[in-house]
């Protein structure tokens, strides 16, 4: 090996939802593999990932209460969606094996297989998702449910006010109460994070305990703000309930929330355990094809740059937030490879005059096509490469801000590409 | 009789400068743990402490570094061979030079039954010690000019000091090599010591003279009886004269002033000389205790007080003003500590004297002392001072064995008293709001100075900062935030900061406690998904804030609102940034 290179399986470039789910898959199927990007995307989730949120593409505004049958719906309007390219078991299994993964570094999520969850968030409103953190399970229920119910606040704490929720909710469901309290002398903190880690000392919890029963009027379930704890969320909520004798659930505060921190924080916890070798942070300046069909990559930004050789790359770097794509005068151009982008006509096209228009704005359907195995097409309309592959949002014809359906958008194609490119190296060796 | 009188009266008032001086010692306030000492307790305290050190085993330590340190100089050693080579050779040339040629009558005289300042070898010997100081001061001279080059290695003390020496030197060289050829001095020693004898014996002495011994007559002698001239020179002078090829620095020097020899012979050249070289040395006796001089008497004292210090393991810094007086007046302004300063380098970019410690040193002496300072001067040494970290290389490698970093602490209390602490102390005077007012009122934007603005400020493009989203993940990050929560919360937070520059509202960021609190961990700008260097920038406001707030914070502190002219930002714009 020469010095200063890297050489590895699969070189996954971007480190968002996408990337950093095909990492984790790639690894479990014992490809040496190499991660460059920021993982900053993931916290953005909120720690929930949708699956498919709204009934119908052209409905937007009714949510999808049976994702899989919103899918079969969504697949027979928009066939070019990368959802159709996947057998539904397929993104069933990307979902399970996501969550085993999870929860073997210790973060536990819950989801009802085939339902949609509908969570309280801090603005009063439901938000409909697939897959949630153990500690809004309860959340969903006591939506469903309404049984008598504390809402609870900090003083203090900015960006979460009981009172609030509990004024939009309240009309539907007459044992909301909602109370604000204090742990004054013991801490008092403006933000989620720096209250977050001070829960997960026991002397501040206990404080915490105490001022919760002091409030309660026999309520069968409390919701918090999602600050409950970091690295031990789990034994922090376990031990609120088993203290206070009754459900205790989080309620989440607008991203980038604690429960994205700790989907952050895990991710990067099993890229450890995995064997994954990261350059978090880092970018990749450019790529070149070496012999033997391989590709090296050369990340930076700073001088020297790292040189990382691979047999493969899956190309998961996001769209305009995420720097996947760049948008010019005279078009949407891919920033690694310059593929080619399907994309409207012309920048007329780009958006309706109607900012909230049911279809969704067609910029946000541009993309890289790919073929069945998700390998980005060349202007020819074949695979660009045999070893080069893409998921996330950078595919083409997924609105997924419309759909509400990111997440699970990336965990499906990553585990979709990540299994095609196993496949093809079984191909070429078998 | 008038030299006796003058030399006595020269030493009356040299011991009373020693005096002033050693009072001076004890008026003398740094820091603000420590008081004065009345002049009692110090003279009894010292006492007491004099004769228990010499009654304890100390002794043996003050005696070691009596060997070591003043007499083989060996901290001078460390610190270059050359320093040391010329520092020596002006040290016992001097101090030779005193011993056996100004005090001869006292010392030589009492110790060499036939001593003869005309005699070998003491003729030989003046001009080595002589030659001896001379090689030291050029050797010195050539160093400075070295390091004249870094920085201002030399001030007025420096220069007294090396005049005055100069003169002596020269002066004396002058006078015996005018001697040399003196006929006036001939005639009075012929006179004194042949008696009167018959011209002719005088004519052939004369010969002897003007041949061998190099002295110029105005009427060239009549007689050519060198022979006789040797025997009366052996029989009346040779006990007192050798020859003076043995000046081998004065002779020389008498040779090139021949031709001038008969007008200086006329015009008793040799006497005015002689006055001068007495003058000037009465006179530096007299200033010793006022110049650098001064430095023969407290540079052994320093050492052998720190040589009487409670021994290691843990030796306390002491912080006694007296002592930390004497030993400011040990510094010989030699520069050693200037060039091992950790900080030095930061006086490359910012242009301030008083970072370097020889330098500063002069400035903490005045303050020490209590003398005036003007503002600027206090709030150069104020940067000065608070730029030092206080890492003790200047302790540990001064010559003369000043307790450097104790005082470095103690004068950066004073001035923080004297209302010129270092920026985050008086940043605090005013909140952001009213340093933005302030800014707003000053009457024009001050040009930074040049140095200052060439570099690139990170603060400064938008690009740095225009891609914030707003997610406030810096903020959750910062332990500054966190830490301050409930006590006392910062003003804002890195995230709002942030935008106050998205808004172009920079000036209301400058004073900000945040921007003033950052531990600059970095947590921040490693946290931030879009890559934004916002540690990197709280630091660049902190630089900008230090230069700009500096140039209104003497502004009065009423702030009419209704007089201000009305500038970009309205208040309600403020707000809502926040
Ligand atoms: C504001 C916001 C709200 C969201 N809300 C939800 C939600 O409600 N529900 C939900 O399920 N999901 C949500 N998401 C998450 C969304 O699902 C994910 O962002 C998306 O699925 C991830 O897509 P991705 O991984 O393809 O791209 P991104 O997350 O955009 O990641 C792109 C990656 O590529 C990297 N990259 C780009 N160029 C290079 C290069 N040259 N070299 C190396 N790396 C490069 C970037 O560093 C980054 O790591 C939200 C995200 C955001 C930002
Ligand atoms: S203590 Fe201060 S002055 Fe002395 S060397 Fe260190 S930084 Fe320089
Ligand atoms: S973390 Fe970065 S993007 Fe987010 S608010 Fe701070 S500076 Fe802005
Ligand atoms: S670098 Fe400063 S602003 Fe940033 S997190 Fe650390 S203390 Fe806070």
């Amino acid at each position: 090996m020469e010095a200063g290179r890297i050489h590895c399986d699969l070189l996954v470039i971007g480190a968002g939802m996408a990337g950093a789910s095909a990492a984790l898959f790639a690894a479990k199927r014992g490809l040496k593999t190499v991660l460059v990007g920021s993982t900053a995307g993931l916290q953005f989730a909120g720690g929930m990932l949708d699956l498919l949120g709204v009934q119908a593409p052209n409905t937007a505004n009714i949510p999808a209460l049976r994702p899989w049958e919103a899918m079969a719906a969504l697949i027979q309007e928009q066939p070019l969606h990368p959802y159709a390219r996947i057998p539904l078991q397929e993104i069933r299994r990307a979902f399970v094996e996501f969550t085993e993964l999870l929860a073997s570094a210790g973060l536990s999520y819950y989801c009802e297989p085939e339902n949609n969850l509908q969570i309280i968030t801090s603005l009063g409103t439901r938000k409909t998702t697939y897959l949630v953190p153990k500690s809004m399970q309860s959340n969903a229920a006591a939506l469903a449910q309404k049984p008598p119910c504390l809402l609870v606040d900090f003083e203090g704490l900015k960006g979460f006010s009981a009172r609030q929720i509990s004024a939009t909710l309240g009309k539907h469901w007459p044992g909301l109460r909602h109370a604000s309290i204090s742990l004054n002398g013991a801490v008092h903190k403006s933000y989620p994070q720096p209250l977050a880690w001070e829960l997960e000392n026991q002397a501040v919890r206990a404080v915490l305990v105490k001022a919760l029963r002091k409030q309660l009027q026999g309520e069968e379930v409390i919701g918090l703000p999602a600050v409950l704890g970091l690295a031990s969320a789990g034994q922090v909520q376990a031990e609120l309930e088993k203290e206070l004798g009754l459900k205790v659930f989080e309620i989440p505060m607008l991203p980038p929330s604690m429960p994205g921190l700790r989907l952050k924080e895990t991710m990067e916890k099993l890229f450890v355990n995995l064997g994954i070798q990261t350059l978090l942070q880092r970018q990749v300046q450019k790529v070149a094809r070496s012999e033997g069909d391989g590709f090296t990559a050369y990340i930076g930004p700073d001088e020297p740059l790292t040189m990382v050789r691979a047999r493969g790359i899956l190309l998961a770097s996001g769209r305009f937030f995420g720097k996947g794509l760049h948008a010019t005068r005279k078009g949407i151009l891919e920033t690694i490879f310059n593929l080619p982008v399907y994309q409207p006509e012309n920048r007329a096209l780009w958006h309706h005059e109607d900012l909230l228009h049911s279809q969704g704005h067609p910029i946000n359907r541009a993309g890289l096509e790919t073929d069945e195995n998700f390998r980005p097409l060349n202007s020819d309309g074949n695979a660009a490469f045999p070893n080069l592959f893409a998921a996330g949002t950078i595919l083409a014809h997924n609105d997924w801000m419309h759909l509400k359906c990111g997440s699970g958008l990336s965990l499906a194609t990553a585990y979709a590409a990540v299994n095609a490119f196993v496949q093809t190296r079984s191909n070429a060796f078998g | 009789m008038v030299l006796t009188l003058s030399f006595y009266i020269s030493l009356a008032l040299f011991f009373l400068g020693l005096l002033v001086r050693m009072i001076g010692w004890l008026r003398v306030e740094i820091g603000t743990e420590t008081g004065r000492i009345g002049l009692f307790t110090a003279v009894f305290s010292s006492l007491k402490a004099v004769l228990l050190t010499l009654l304890s085993p100390r002794i043996f330590k003050i005696m070691a570094v009596l060997i070591t340190e003043i007499g083989l100089q060996l901290p001078l050693l460390k610190n270059g061979f050359l320093r040391w080579l010329a520092h020596m050779c002006m040290f016992y040339g001097f101090l030779l030079l005193v011993l056996m040629h100004a005090l001869d009558e006292t010392v030589t005289a009492a110790l060499f039954q036939d001593y003869a300042a005309t005699l070998n070898p003491f003729l030989f010997l003046r001009n080595l010690f002589g030659a001896m100081v001379l090689l030291g001061m050029a050797l010195a001279c050539l160093n400075r000019i070295g390091r004249g080059r870094k920085f201002k290695a030399t001030n007025t003390n420096d220069l007294v000091l090396m005049i005055l020496l100069g003169l002596i030197l020269f002066s004396g060289f002058l006078l015996e090599s005018v001697k040399i050829f003196s006929e006036p001095a001939f005639d009075r020693m012929a006179a004194d010591y042949m008696g009167a004898e018959d011209e002719d014996d005088l004519e052939a002495l004369k010969v002897y003279w003007s041949r061998e011994f190099h002295v110029v007559f105005a009427q060239p002698p009549g007689s050519d009886d060198l022979e006789t001239g040797r025997n009366l020179h052996m029989e009346n002078c040779a006990a007192c004269h050798s020859r003076p090829e043995a000046a081998f620095l004065s002779l020389p020097l008498s040779d090139r002033l021949r031709p001038l020899a008969l007008w200086l012979n006329r015009s008793q050249a040799d006497l005015w000389l002689w006055y001068f070289h007495f003058g000037v040395c009465f006179l530096a006796m007299i200033l010793l205790p006022f110049t650098k001089f001064f430095h023969f008497i407290s540079v052994p004292l320093s050492l052998m007080l720190r040589a009487a210090d409670p021994p290691a393991p843990a030796p306390m810094p002491h912080k006694n003003p007296a002592r930390l007086a004497l030993e400011m007046d040990a510094c010989t302004h030699c520069g050693v500590c200037s060039e091992h300063c950790s900080v030095a380098p930061i006086r490359r970019i910012i242009p301030n004297d008083h970072i370097l410690p020889s330098e500063k040193l002069t400035g903490v002496k005045k303050l020490a002392h209590g003398k005036r300072l003007d503002p600027d001067v206090l709030e150069s040494l104020s940067q000065g001072s608070f730029i030092c970290t206080e890492c003790y290389r200047c302790t540990q490698r001064c010559p003369s064995g000043l307790s450097l970093q104790t005082l470095w602490q103690l004068s950066k209390q004073t001035l923080a008293a004297k209302d010129f602490p270092e920026p985050h102390g008086w940043v605090r005077q005013y909140a952001a709001d009213q340093w933005a007012d302030r800014l707003e009122q000053s009457p024009a934007d001050h040009p930074l100075c040049e140095d200052f603005a060439r570099h690139r400020h990170v603060s400064e493009s938008p690009e740095t900062f225009s891609a914030c989203i707003q997610c406030s993940i810096c903020t959750n990050v910062c332990p500054v935030v966190s830490a301050g929560n409930g006590l006392t919360p910062p003003d804002m937070t890195p995230q709002q900061v942030m935008n106050l520059l998205r808004l172009n509202l920079k000036d209301l960021a400058l004073g900000s406690r945040m921007v003033w609190d950052c531990v600059t961990c970095y947590l921040c700008q490693e946290h931030c998904p879009q890559g934004i260097r916002v540690t990197d920038i709280l630091y660049d406001l902190r630089n900008i804030a230090t230069r700009r707030l500096q140039q209104v914070r003497q502004l009065g502190p009423e702030t009419p609102k209704t007089a201000l002219p009305v500038a970009s930002p309205p208040a309600a714009v403020r707000k809502n940034a926040l």
